[in-house]
């Protein structure tokens, strides 16, 4: 028995609308395939050009656009920092990359023709694994390759040391939860956002009658946006502390 | 299997590529850059405050010096002042009594002057008297006497007053 197939209601974007105006073109397809990147690229785009409008004239005494991206600075300094010390500051540029990336991404789907790329696993999925690779190469540079096998395997001594079955399973559990860490990590980002801009498009549907509910849900995924990017962030620097703590 | 077909190795590698850039570029011209103006500004700020501290410091210092000076002279202007006074009052006291002295002086010799102007008149009444009697005796008397004897009588006479 064929189970009946869901369709997934989606608002329009710009993106979409293009496809739609070149169907049968090569154009078409070619748009279809790339359309959370093109977003994702407009977003960094604009990431990089108020990055630089804010601090192309750096002045000790800053303006309206420097303190702000200044105040954002310092607010991800002190937070990484005062999950993992003073050691933390050279993750800064990484996990507050990655936070001004993912938020945007999540804010920017409720911007009319616009679209969250985070609602892509692919998407993602890219940047855990960005997370990921770094994690273990941190975890290789600060402990080193015995160090962090050491680690992985919850340091085994004496009796349990040579029992070897023991560290042997710590090592495979340690290693299944960090290669399982980018798909929870990416899964949980994207199917919060997946589902909160589900939520707006069936909203979007119930007409004028459902501008109070679509409104208080907007405020509700803003709410949610901030709120994932905070959590993959934190995670991420979790991650990176745990390292830390373990050469410490 | 279901989960593998929501991903797409094109958008995969394309996304990592993308977050890559984006962050090497935002940690070359963004990230480093303004951790390094905070840094600086913070160090600013701290040195700052710590040689204001200091002047601080030292402003309390130099007012505590500049008040313990200030009642030392206070106490030395009030001695000098008390000796000045003392020894004004002193020569108040002197020059008082040297008028007084020099007063008295005066006086007593004014006295005496005044005794000595009065003896001395007396002596040259006396000498006028006699002239006057004598003139008016030789007017009267026609018996010619020499004026040495005259003046001896004259005197007697008025020796006799005197006494009387």
């Amino acid at each position: 028995m064929n189970t009946p197939e869901i369709s997934q209601p989606e608002l329009p974007n710009l993106v979409t609308l293009l496809e739609k105006a070149l169907e049968g073109t090569p154009w078409a397809a070619y748009l279809a395939l790339w359309e959370n990147i093109i977003f994702s690229g407009i977003i960094a785009a604009i990431i990089v050009t108020v990055f630089w409008f804010s601090i192309r004239k750096r002045k000790m005494i800053p303006g309206r656009l420097q303190a702000a991206a200044e105040l954002f600075v310092w607010a991800l300094d002190d937070f990484v920092c005062g999950v993992m010390g003073p050691k933390g500051r050279r993750f800064v540029p990484f996990i507050g990359t990655l936070f001004i990336y993912i938020i945007s991404m999540n804010l920017f789907g409720l911007i009319p023709l616009m679209k969250s790329s985070t609602s892509s696993w692919s998407v993602t999925l890219a940047l855990a694994l960005c997370v990921f690779v770094y994690v273990q190469y941190t975890g290789f540079k600060e402990l080193g390759f015995f160090g962090y096998a050491d680690a992985l395997m919850e340091k085994p001594r004496g009796f349990i040391a040579f029992s070897v079955f023991i560290p042997l399973l710590m090592l495979f559990i340690h290693v299944v939860t960090e290669l399982v860490k980018p798909i929870t990590l990416s899964l949980r980002l994207r199917s919060n956002i997946w589902g909160d801009d589900m939520l707006l498009a069936v909203l979007a549907n119930f007409g004028l009658g459902g501008v109070p509910l679509l409104l208080f849900s907007t405020f509700l995924v803003i709410i949610a946006a901030v709120v994932q990017a905070g959590v993959f962030c934190l995670l991420t620097t979790i991650y990176f502390a745990l390292i830390i703590l373990e050469k410490e | 299997m279901e989960l593998l077909k929501m991903l797409s190795a094109n958008e995969l590698v394309a996304q990592i590529i993308s977050f890559l850039i984006l962050f090497f570029l935002l940690r070359a011209f963004a990230w480093k850059p303004i951790l390094k103006v905070l840094d600086e500004r913070g160090d600013h700020i701290a040195s700052e405050l710590k040689e204001i501290e200091e002047q601080k410091q030292a402003a309390l210092k130099a007012k505590a010096d500049f008040e313990g000076k200030l009642s030392s002279i206070e106490v030395v202007a009030k001695v000098k002042i008390q000796g000045m006074m003392e020894e004004a009052e002193k020569s108040a006291q002197r020059i008082k009594d040297d008028a007084q002295r020099e007063a008295a002086r005066i006086i007593i010799k004014a006295e005496a002057n005044t005794k000595y102007e009065a003896v001395k008149a007396k002596e040259e009444i006396k000498d006028e008297v006699a002239n006057l009697v004598l003139g008016a005796a030789e007017l009267l008397l026609e018996e010619k006497v020499t004026s040495a004897q005259d003046k001896k009588l004259v005197n007697e006479f008025l020796d006799k007053l005197d006494r009387a």
